[in-house]
């Protein structure tokens, strides 16, 4: 098992403090029933607004950058390549190897840099997210890298990996049958709360008296085709609350649709030779 | 996963008989294969189950070890899934081969028992902050036909019916120092309450329906299939997308509410018979692993 030999670890049985602060702090907070603690309101399709950017890194084939509120995420592309496991080459269509890591300052506890059981398991939704926007049988015997990291945790993670991961993959050229966006909901009683923040995701916001139906919802969604590619959920929920949310994730992915196409064409445009006149 | 080839005309067939709610071994779209639960098999683990559904055989261990709450939450005890690919079951799983697999199935039992109600962890506990039970569920897998996760929340579900905990007492001694006593009578133990521990459902898509526990061969035909992971009151506590291939929103609507009919469905009966043969007491002809 590859152990972490070149950074020195404090004591195995010290925690952070931060563990017994945000009690004291959810105490003192308002849970005033409407607003959220960023101004947005429950029970309504309020995504946070994203700031996105491709291209920003030279050596690799495609890169996108998004944040939304204090989350940030890079993913870069690497391929079509030869796939170095010659075993696993297959002769019909191309294989897509996803990968997302925290950067251990990104959590509010500092995280190790070998990949634990949580990350594998973000990486394998995202593999199964991605997989049917991408045209792979069009690059037989090769394998399309996709590599997410995350900057900074602030909630919604695997949704906002999606949909930095299909851009990185368009500004790479890799052909697509449409754009994979994700969004996420942290369902709570009777509201729910869209695209939430690390502290929403994790309860501590709780309105008083919501104990049933508490969940998490993530869908990735592929806008023109009217197709889920992704759906995980946690919690307990009832089967309409489950119904509703994912339609509201659907909606959710409908109103970042414009804003990941302007960003697009931008870059493409950027990247395109001057015209001669 | 273990896969078979299909050709293609065998795939046509397969559809189309999903079509006309027939498929290959008879059943309809909704029924599930010939499943049998025996528990208390290994009397190493606190509690036992072996579940086998159609080809596809699970044994799951149970085993209570004193451990140290976490920080969060001091007053509970927690549970460790692990999930293990025997090489018996398919020669891919041979060395690290099924490490991918369990991984998977154990993040996914992960989710699925991470609410309160599940499991009442607050029964659990011992001395708050300073002791708890953690129950470490091992699972094992003997046989691969399709269906893992089924015959695998099935199989918790029995071995934790199943789970005797001893019973601790905490007592003060001299010097103020808290000394953990085990009751001498084995037969002095506690149970735990199943009731609301979630089964897991997988609906495969095959063609334009859908089919509950499906074979290898049918999962070989379908592209995405849904988990979905169901309590005996119709909540649902997880679901999950898996596989390549994408879903209409209203498939996973149609498929969500078949799959919180079945696994309802699938909890009085159970239960139902955990209790039997609960009751069988001594009189009850152990079968094992060869009948």
């Amino acid at each position: 098992m590859p152990t972490d030999t070149k950074r020195v670890r404090g004591p195995e049985v010290s925690q952070s403090p931060s563990l017994f602060l945000c009690k004291n702090a959810v105490k003192k907070s308002t849970a005033s029933n409407d607003a959220r603690v960023d101004g947005r309101q429950r029970g309504q399709v309020d995504v946070r607004s994203v700031f996105v950017r491709c291209g920003l890194i030279s050596q690799a084939k495609g890169s996108a950058y998004i944040e939304a509120g204090n989350t940030k995420l890079i993913c870069c592309v690497y391929g079509p390549r030869e796939t170095e496991r010659k075993d696993e080459t297959d002769m019909k269509s191309g294989r897509l190897i996803t990968d997302m890591r925290f950067a251990p300052f990104s959590c509010r506890e500092r995280g190790s840099w070998i990949q634990g059981s949580d990350e594998k398991d973000l990486s394998l939704m995202l593999l199964e997210s991605l997989r049917p926007g991408v045209c792979l049988q069009k690059y037989p015997r090769s394998q399309i890298e996709v590599n997410v990291m995350v900057l900074e945790n602030d909630g919604a993670v695997l949704a906002h990996a999606v949909t930095c991961a299909s851009m990185a993959l368009v500004d790479a050229g890799i052909e697509m049958y449409d754009l994979v966006l994700g969004c996420s909901i942290r369902q709570e009683g009777a509201t729910y709360l869209i695209d939430p923040t690390f502290l929403e995701e994790n309860g501590y916001n709780l309105a008083s008296g919501s104990r049933e139906n508490l969940g998490s919802l993530t869908v990735a969604f592929l806008p023109s085709l009217n197709q889920i590619s992704g759906l995980q959920s946690d919690g307990e929920m009832g089967e309409d609350t489950l119904t509703g949310g994912v339609r509201t994730c659907i909606e959710g992915c409908f109103k970042l649709y414009p804003v990941i196409q302007q960003a697009l064409s931008k870059a493409v445009r950027r990247k395109a030779p001057p015209s001669e006149s | 996963m273990a896969t078979v080839q299909v050709s293609e005309a065998e795939k046509v067939y397969i559809l189309h008989g999903v079509r006309d709610d027939l498929r290959v071994d008879g059943r309809g779209c909704e029924d599930y294969r010939h499943m049998e639960i025996e528990t208390d098999m290994v009397s190493n683990t606190d509690g036992s189950a072996k579940v086998t559904l159609g080809h596809t055989d699970v044994l799951v261990g149970v085993k209570a070890e004193m451990g140290k709450p976490r920080p969060m939450v001091p007053d509970e005890g927690y549970l460790e899934f692990f999930v293990d690919c025997s090489a018996n079951a398919t020669p891919e799983f041979e060395g690290r081969g099924g490490d991918e697999l369990g991984m998977e199935l154990s993040n996914t039992l992960y989710k699925v028992f991470n609410n309160r109600y599940s499991v009442d962890l607050k029964s659990l506990c011992i001395s708050p902050g300073e002791h708890c039970w953690v129950l470490y569920v091992d699972v094992l897998l003997l046989q691969c036909d399709g269906n893992l996760f089924d015959a695998i929340s099935v199989a918790i579900k029995a071995a934790l019916f199943n789970t005797k905990i001893p019973k601790v007492h905490i007592s003060e001694d001299e010097e103020g120092g808290k000394e953990i006593e085990l009751s001498d009578d084995p037969y002095d133990c506690m149970r735990l309450n199943v009731e609301n521990v979630p089964c897991i459902v997988t609906l495969c898509k095959v063609g334009h329906r859908h089919v509950v526990d499906a074979t290898l061969q049918e999962k070989a035909c379908s592209v995405a299939s849904l988990i979905i992971s169901v309590t005996h009151k119709g909540t649902v506590t997880c679901v999950r997308k898996v596989g390549g291939g994408s879903l209409d929103p209203e498939s996973i609507f149609e498929m969500t509410e078949t799959g919180k009919r079945v696994g309802k469905a699938l909890h009085a009966p159970l239960m139902a018979l955990l209790q039997e043969e609960e009751s069988l007491g001594k009189k009850r002809q152990k079968v094992g692993f060869l009948g």
